[in-house]
């Protein structure tokens, strides 16, 4: 359902998303980072492949925000239409770094 | 009040009249007076000439051998040696002829002389004395003539023919010259041609016939007496007198008659004119001026005081006193009409307010159900007056039975009225109570309001109680319009139920009951006799046949378009019209419960099959990959929401429902859990930054935005949720 790449390159971290970032989803990914985060000063999810994302994925992508900002930055890139439209109407385009 | 008419006041229309009046009069009397005077003149010229003419003849027949005298003058009138114009007195030629006469016969008396007399004496004597007398004779005609005043006065002989006269002896004036020409005072045996004047040879023989006639030529009357035969041909005396100087003193008298006549006469006008301005015209005015005022005032004090002053007790008092009275009674009038049009406002506006509460009794928001999907229902009402008995009612009963009423109060405005809201009102009521059996419903409802109908009205009603889950339609008729039923994609046909007794007719009734099988698509039309019995300019009535005819037109449209088109039609059918009976109608189709269900265990390893579950329906319907996704996020969102939290700590299960009509998807969550209602929950605040944002209540927050529709219903032990999208 949810396929997760990493590429890890010194301090900096690129997650690719790819299917759907759901509730049972998204538990998933937080996993994932939870491993991973406390070295990196940038992440960037590149969301290219992703196709879904429901409250529980946008959930993930807020505390991951959180921890980064304490500790480096975090960018999307790849960003779909679809996407990018929920993004807007839940106000996460303003919080989120997106290119 | 814009156009003034100009104004001609009744004095001078009648000083016009009299001028009118005053001078025909002036013209009569001037002509009148006119012939009156030639009259006179004439007469008077006639009996002058007459007394001269007698006094001529009466002088010639003095002598009593004159017819002698006449016939010797005439005989020998170129012989004579006549001495004109002279007297009596010694020295003259007659009385030197005389003189020898007297010496000659000494008897002979020759005033006296008979005419054998004369005729005896030798001839030169005769002509002696014919000479003398004709001295004699002419010395007396110049004296009548002076005496009488006549312009010319002669003695002439006119043969046979009348076509001369030989004047025998003519008068002249002292001076005159005597002669045979024109204008000379003609001598004896002068023959004068009268060929050529009729008027002289008429006059002639006139006066042989009438022994006088006067002729009248211009300014000059010729007037001819007879005298006597001489020689078989007539002598006549002639007068002629010039008229012109007296005409002319008759026409002055007559101007002044005429004028002083006209003077009086508008002096006499004058005095009226005074005597109809004082005795009518000022009062009238005075009167004329009390109603302007009153006009404008409306005060009968006012124009009482005012016409007071009019004390007279003729027509003009009496007038006053009839607009006094008049007055006095408008005042009244306006008194009364004022607190009856007050009366009748304050009637208006409880109308007004009774029919707002009785539109108020009608549920008349559409959509009326916009959560059920089973059906849809329509209905209008157009009254025919401010408040009519006419009424229709559709309410749940329970979550799956509507009922459906359509009835008619007996008799219109307010009584029918408060009848209807009683009806209405045991209708709904006992439809609650009884729940299931129209016929039972309209019986105890019959028995209610007979119970206390002492206006002995009454109700036709029709009452179906539809089963919305499997279309069953159970209904019953008390004396009501039969209704339409039109199956899917068929036309509208009425359905010849059968009719109990009206409710109100008689207590005790039993009520017949039928069901009727709804599919999918079917409709119900139910209206009143307003519809059928709308009659043109004509009386014409509408019919059953031309309301069919109205709802096949729009057989398949919504139940709006439907009673729509069926006013319409009755609108273009009555045209002028007036409307006597309130027009009801209602339509309702019945769709039918579509919706696939799958029930699971609220849990959220059944998410999967819950949202493959409502794509399969989505992607039958042709839904687009956006909406589908979002539905897609929505659908998860509810039911995670439910798997959470409905039986926490527990467990239970869900019914997920999902509809698409008319490209609209309808998706329904059910569950027994704990009451719940997500759409309570405030939104989030979209404008936080990351730091401040809780991530609580987004899901929901994304369902409300993305979805079109979404309602909560707490019903039988269940939460409700319903979302709708177009797809």
């Amino acid at each position: 359902m949810l396929n997760i790449v990493k590429e890890r390159r010194d301090d900096a971290l690129t997650v690719k998303l790819e299917g759907r970032l759901d509730t049972t989803t998204a538990p998933e990914l937080e996993g994932a980072l939870r491993d991973e985060l406390s070295e990196v000063k940038a992440l960037v999810f590149d969301l290219s492949g992703l196709e879904y994302i429901s409250s529980a994925g946008l959930r993930v992508l807020l505390s991951t925000q959180k921890t980064m900002n304490r500790q480096g930055s975090m960018k999307l890139i790849g960003v779909n239409e679809t996407i990018m439209e929920i993004f807007s109407i839940t106000g996460f385009c303003d919080i989120l770094t997106i290119e | 009040m814009g156009k003034k008419k100009r104004e001609i006041g009744i004095l001078r229309q009648v000083a016009a009249f009299f001028l009118i009046a005053v001078l025909i009069i002036g013209i009569v009397t001037f002509f009148m007076l006119r012939v009156q005077s030639i009259d006179n003149v004439r007469n008077q010229t006639e009996l002058l000439a007459e007394e001269t003419a007698n006094e001529v003849i009466m002088s010639v027949r003095e002598y009593p051998a004159h017819e002698w005298f006449l016939r010797y003058w005439y005989r020998h009138a170129d012989e004579l040696d006549v001495e004109y114009d002279t007297d009596y007195s010694a020295g003259t030629k007659t009385e030197e002829k005389l003189q020898l006469v007297r010496r000659h016969h000494p008897e002979l008396s020759l005033k006296y002389a008979e005419a054998q007399e004369l005729e005896a004496l030798p001839e030169e004597d005769q002509k002696l004395c014919a000479e003398i007398v004709y001295s004699w004779m002419i010395t007396r005609v110049n004296q009548i003539k002076r005496a009488y005043q006549v312009d010319y006065l002669f003695c002439v002989v006119a043969d046979e023919a009348y076509q001369s006269q030989c004047f025998l002896f003519s008068a002249a004036d002292e001076g005159a010259v005597r002669g045979t020409n024109y204008e000379e005072v003609y001598v004896l045996g002068t023959s004068v041609s009268i060929a050529d004047n009729q008027s002289q040879q008429d006059a002639m023989r006139q006066a042989l016939e009438h022994s006088t006639h006067l002729a009248e030529a211009g300014d000059y009357v010729d007037y001819y007496a007879y005298l006597g035969d001489v020689d078989t041909k007539a002598a006549f005396i002639g007068l002629t007198f010039n008229l012109s100087g007296l005409l002319a003193d008759v026409q002055a008298q007559t101007w002044i008659g005429t004028g002083n006549a006209v003077i009086l006469e508008l002096l006499l006008a004058a005095f009226c004119l005074l005597l109809i301005y004082f005795y009518v015209l000022r009062p009238l005015k005075h009167v004329q001026q009390g109603i302007r005022t009153y006009k404008i005032t409306k005060d009968s004090k006012e124009i009482t005081e005012s016409l007071s002053l009019i004390r007279s007790r003729n027509e003009i008092g009496q007038l006053s006193d009839d607009v006094v009275n008049l007055s006095k009674e408008i005042d009244d009038y306006l008194g009364q009409i004022s607190a009856i049009s007050a009366e009748k406002q304050r009637l208006g506006t409880e109308l007004s307010i009774a029919s707002q509460i009785q539109e108020g009794m009608l549920p008349s928001i559409f959509p009326a159900f916009p959560e059920r999907r089973e059906f849809d229902v329509y209905a209008t009402m157009h009254t025919a007056k401010e408040v009519g008995g006419d009424f229709y009612d559709f309410f749940l009963i329970d979550d799956d039975h509507l009922a459906i009423v359509m009835a008619d109060v007996s008799g219109k405005g307010v009584p029918a009225a408060l009848f209807m809201m009683a009806s209405k009102i045991l209708i709904n009521n006992f439809s609650t109570i009884e729940r299931t059996s129209p016929a039972q419903i309209l019986e105890t409802v019959n028995h209610h309001i007979c119970m206390n109908n002492k206006a002995e009205m009454f109700v036709t009603a029709w009452l179906g109680i539809l089963e919305l889950s499997t279309g069953r339609l159970k209904a019953a008729n008390a004396g009501h319009e039969y209704p339409a039923i039109q199956r899917r994609g068929g036309p509208f046909r009425l359905f010849k139920d059968r009719h109990g007794v009206v409710l109100g007719g008689m207590d005790g009734m039993r009520y017949q009951e039928y069901e009727i099988l709804l599919k999918s698509g079917d409709s119900l039309f139910l209206y009143t006799d307003g519809v059928t019995e709308a009659a043109d300019a004509a009386y014409t009535l509408f019919g059953t046949e031309r309301m069919l005819r109205g709802l096949n037109q729009a057989a398949d449209a919504a139940p709006k378009e439907v009673l729509e088109t069926v006013k319409r039609e009755i609108d273009a059918f009555v045209g002028e019209a007036p409307q006597f009976d309130d027009i009801t109608m209602l339509c309702l189709r019945y769709l039918g419960d579509t919706m696939k269900k799958i029930t699971v265990d609220a849990k959220i390893e059944n998410l999967q099959q819950v949202q493959s579950f409502i794509d399969t329906e989505l992607e039958a319907a042709g839904c687009s990959m956006k909406a589908q996704m979002q539905i897609d996020i929505a659908v998860e969102e509810l039911f995670v929401n439910i798997a959470n939290y409905a039986y926490a700590p527990g467990s239970g299960s869900a019914v997920i429902g999902v509809d698409v009509k008319d490209g609209v998807a309808e998706i329904t969550f059910a569950d027994s859990g704990i009451p719940y209602d997500p759409l309570k929950r405030e939104d989030p605040d979209v404008l936080l930054s990351a730091e401040d944002r809780e991530i609580g209540g987004l899901g929901i927050f994304m369902v409300k935005k993305t979805m079109d529709d979404m309602f909560y219903e707490y019903r039988d032990g269940q939460n409700l949720l319903t979302i709708r999208k177009k797809i």
